[in-house]
């Protein structure tokens, strides 16, 4: 992965990222702020840009004094920088000018003003008192318009959120979505502590995206103490990092099943999930897949005297979902409510830096594996969905398509193994360096960024993972579709709560 | 003496039996989804579990939330006591009549509808009009149907129409006829909440129809509006037992055995009629919301062709 790292200047940053994304066909990957005041006085901002075809990164760097504590906004022509920007004004209270809506986003009206937990003069563990400010949502006027407000707590063992529906009898007018009910404070948490450590914290970012997750973080460290990983390690992070896609993928299929009210559908991805699961559990004894990553490789090695009971296991998983795709597949009634519902065009997701599914079945032709390559997967070459009508059956096609992908890309992975060591020892981390781990997640493209301080530790770990750029896309996927099928498009995208709000 | 002892066997059969379709067509989707499901007898206990509990109602509610799960369940059982289980000890008297039954229906639902809007909240008023419009359009379809009956029958009430379909032997056999239980399928579909209308097994409040509007109750009175469901789908399961399927294999047994082997009958032609709506709702996902017009008007047609058959051929 090349990278390149450019200082900009306040007055030309709106042009020059303008014209990289406008122009180049660039993408706003991430958009991050560290507080430096401690070392040089201010600020400092990162615009992280992906060069798809190039496989490179190119991050511009903004720095911001104290005083005033204002940068340029690019929103207005760079669509996703919106919501980081106002991530930014909420932690670090650096205030986006001209910003196209620059309403909180992360603090919920009972944050007072003036406090920016990001900062480095903000202690640890520090409760500012309870606030009772307006948090308004946006407003849809007219005759027979109504809201629907719904959640943070929900029915079903979901995360919380709230939805706020505009709407014009069962069509959706416009919808808003409220998260950040699920802070953490893990970046915070972060900041001084161990690489060893952090990476705990890295596996309990959100429960179904543990691998990679810590994956992403593994590959930033390791990028930053400049070691190679055993080739034994790269392979078995491929099949932990596809067992972690096929279990997503089926459980979001029987959701999807499900919320159309097709019980055999559902229950046959569930029990192909719970068959997955199995694996994950002979594998190392953990569906979950905690504590299996380290710096430097694999804590054990996994996969050793189980290649044939996998392959098998494979096989299974593989011929069962192939009949049940036949089979509702030929369920007109089920393809009719799949088919447009939810579309989201192929404008919107490459303006959103939509990625993964969510992604590909709006025809962004983009999968990190690919075009990033990162553990074994330069060597093994990797099948992308293309789909483009953005619907829930699209998202739902690509998904199927993927988890037979990734069922071959494990055989493959076991083949390829070569023997050998799992684990490459690490030394302290070098002082004052940052790198990325960039991976695809079950969700899409997922990025870390990891610098180091004096001492080797952590100074800033940032997160963006895909669910972050893809709630947006999901409120404009809902607009025009009745209400009854949102928990439906909401479901073929499955988003993090937790994965989007540290 | 043997009106009372008909109303008392009536109502008796009722609460027996109106949990058990609802059992059935669990017990189908289950095995159909290669599970084990719950034990057919489960909504017994739930009912018997919910009527133990005291009910939670909201300070900011009216005396209709209170009212509505007495009046679905009276009017339910009222309908489903009207529907005979067994015709062998019907009364000389008797006062059922299909139009009647229609409406003792509706009037349930329109307290239904009503009480789901008391609380207030944004899903009892969308399951409300939800439940009003799909209401509203498949009770064309089952007034004509019943229009078709009555013409066969030349009246509308129910025991006229009964030993008129007995007279029948097999009525399905009757083109007509046919084409009026095939639109009353659906409309059984539609007014008990079932897949493809509604998914009676999710816990999506914004796509909940029926459920939505029972958010509000708890305790007794829930366990009241879920046995006036019950008690509504066996009514009109029992409507189509008695009038498309009125055979009875044990007419030559006399006395109280004949009786009791007649409710055997009756019962095993619920569950028949539930392994068809439960293969239905095994095979078919919910429909668009919008789209639930088009099954409507599909009923209505099946309905308006049967009484043409009727009418144009003559008999």
């Amino acid at each position: 992965m090349k990278e390149i790292r450019r200082s900009v200047a306040p007055d030309d940053l709106p042009d020059v990222a303008t014209r990289l994304v406008r122009e180049q066909g660039l993408s706003l990957a991430a958009l991050f702020a560290i507080d430096e005041r401690s070392a040089n006085g201010r600020y400092l901002l990162r615009y992280v840009f992906t060069d798809r075809a190039a496989g490179s990164l190119l991050t511009l760097e903004l720095p911001v004094a104290h005083d005033p504590g204002t940068f340029p906004s690019i929103a207005a022509t760079v669509h996703a920088a919106a919501l980081y920007e106002r991530e930014i004004q909420d932690l670090f209270g650096l205030s986006p000018v001209a910003h196209p809506d620059a309403r909180r986003l992360v603090h919920h009206g009972n944050w007072p003003d003036g406090e920016f937990p990001l900062r480095r003069d903000f202690p640890l563990g520090r409760k500012p008192p309870r606030a009772a400010l307006e948090q308004p949502f946006r407003r849809v006027e007219g005759e027979g318009v109504f809201e629907i407000a719904v959640g943070p707590v929900h029915a079903g063992i979901i995360e919380p959120g709230h939805f706020r529906f505009s709407v014009a009898g069962e069509p959706v007018v416009n919808l808003e979505a409220r998260l950040y009910y699920v802070h953490r404070g893990i970046e915070k948490l972060c900041e001084g502590e161990t690489p060893e450590r952090v990476l705990f914290f890295s596996e309990r970012i959100s429960g179904d995206e543990t691998f990679a997750n810590s994956l992403a973080y593994c590959e930033a460290a390791e990028r930053i103490a400049g070691i190679e990983v055993p080739a034994r390690a790269r392979y078995g992070r491929v099949l932990f990092a596809e067992l972690e896609r096929l279990t997503s993928h089926l459980g979001d299929l029987a959701g999807i099943c499900l919320d159309t009210a097709y019980g055999f559908g559902a229950f046959q991805f569930r029990m192909m999930r719970g068959w997955a699961y199995l694996m994950a559990d002979e594998l190392c004894g953990m569906r979950f897949l905690r504590s299996v990553d380290r710096i430097g490789g694999l804590r054990r090695d996994f996969a050793a005297g189980k290649a044939d009971s996998l392959h098998g296991q494979i096989a299974r998983i593989r011929a069962e979902l192939g009949d049940t795709s036949a089979l509702i597949h030929a369920n007109n009634l089920f393809i009719d409510r799949v088919e447009t519902t939810g579309v989201l065009s192929a404008e919107a997701a490459a303006d959103l830096n939509v990625t993964g599914p969510g992604g590909r079945a709006s025809g962004v032709r983009y999968d990190v594996r690919r075009d990033f390559p990162y553990a074994a997967y330069g060597e093994l070459g990797v099948r992308v969905s293309e789909h483009n009508n953005g619907d829930v059956n699209c998202r739902m096609n690509v998904k199927i398509d993927e988890c037979l992908a990734s069922l071959d890309l494990m055989d493959q992975a076991l083949d390829a193994m070569p023997d050998g060591p799992v684990l490459a020892a690490v030394g302290p981390l070098p002082p004052h360096r940052g790198a990325f781990g960039l991976v695809e997640s079950p969700r899409g493209e997922n990025l870390h960024w990891l610098e180091t301080d004096a001492d080797g530790n952590v100074a800033r770990y940032k997160v963006r993972t895909p669910s972050f750029c893809a709630w947006p896309a999901l409120c404009l996927a809902v607009q025009g579709n009745v209400v009854p099928d949102f928990p439906l498009i909401n479901k073929s995208f499955n988003l993090s709560y937790a994965g989007n709000d540290l | 003496m043997k009106t009372i002892l008909y109303w008392l066997l009536q109502v008796a059969a009722a609460l027996l039996l109106a949990p058990l379709p609802i059992g059935a067509i669990r017990k189908v989707k289950a095995l159909v989804q290669k599970r084990k499901g719950a034990p057919l007898l489960q909504l017994y206990r739930d009912l018997l579990k919910l009527l133990r509990k005291s009910a939670v109602v909201s300070d900011a509610t009216s005396w209709v939330l209170r009212a509505a799960p007495f009046v679905v369940f009276a009017t339910s059982l009222f309908a489903a006591a009207m529907m005979p289980a067994t015709v062998r000890v019907l009364p000389d008297a008797f006062p059922g009549d299909l139009i009647l039954f229609f409406f003792v229906l509706a009037l349930g639902r329109f307290f239904l509808v009503l009480s789901g809007m008391d609380a207030g909240s944004s899903f009892g008023g969308m399951g409300s009009a939800r439940e009003a419009m799909i209401s509203a359009l498949v009770e064309p379809a089952m007034l004509v149907g019943l229009f078709a009956v009555g013409l066969f029958a030349k009246t509308t009430s129910i025991p006229g129409v009964l030993s008129a379909m007995t007279a029948l032997g097999f009525p399905l056999l009757q083109p007509s006829l046919l084409l009026v239980f095939l639109a009353f399928v659906l409309v059984l579909l539609a007014e008990t909440s079932r897949i493809p209308v509604d998914d009676p097994a999710t816990h999506l409040e914004l796509t909940m129809v029926h459920e939505a509007m029972v958010l509000e109750d708890s305790g007794r009175h829930l366990a009241l509006l879920e046995y006036g469901a019950a008690l509504k789908q066996y009514a009109l399961l029992a409507l189509l037992a008695d009038v498309f399927l009125p055979y009875d294999p044990f007419a030559a047994v006399p006395g109280v055995p004949g009786v009791l082997l007649a409710l055997v009958a009756f019962a095993v032609k619920l569950l028949f009629l539930s392994l068809l709506v439960g293969a239905v709702e095994a095979a078919t996902v919910k429909l668009r919301f919008f789209s639930v017009p088009n099954l409507a008007a599909i009923a209505f047609i099946l309905s308006f062709l049967g009484v043409l058959q009727f009418l144009i051929p003559g008999r």
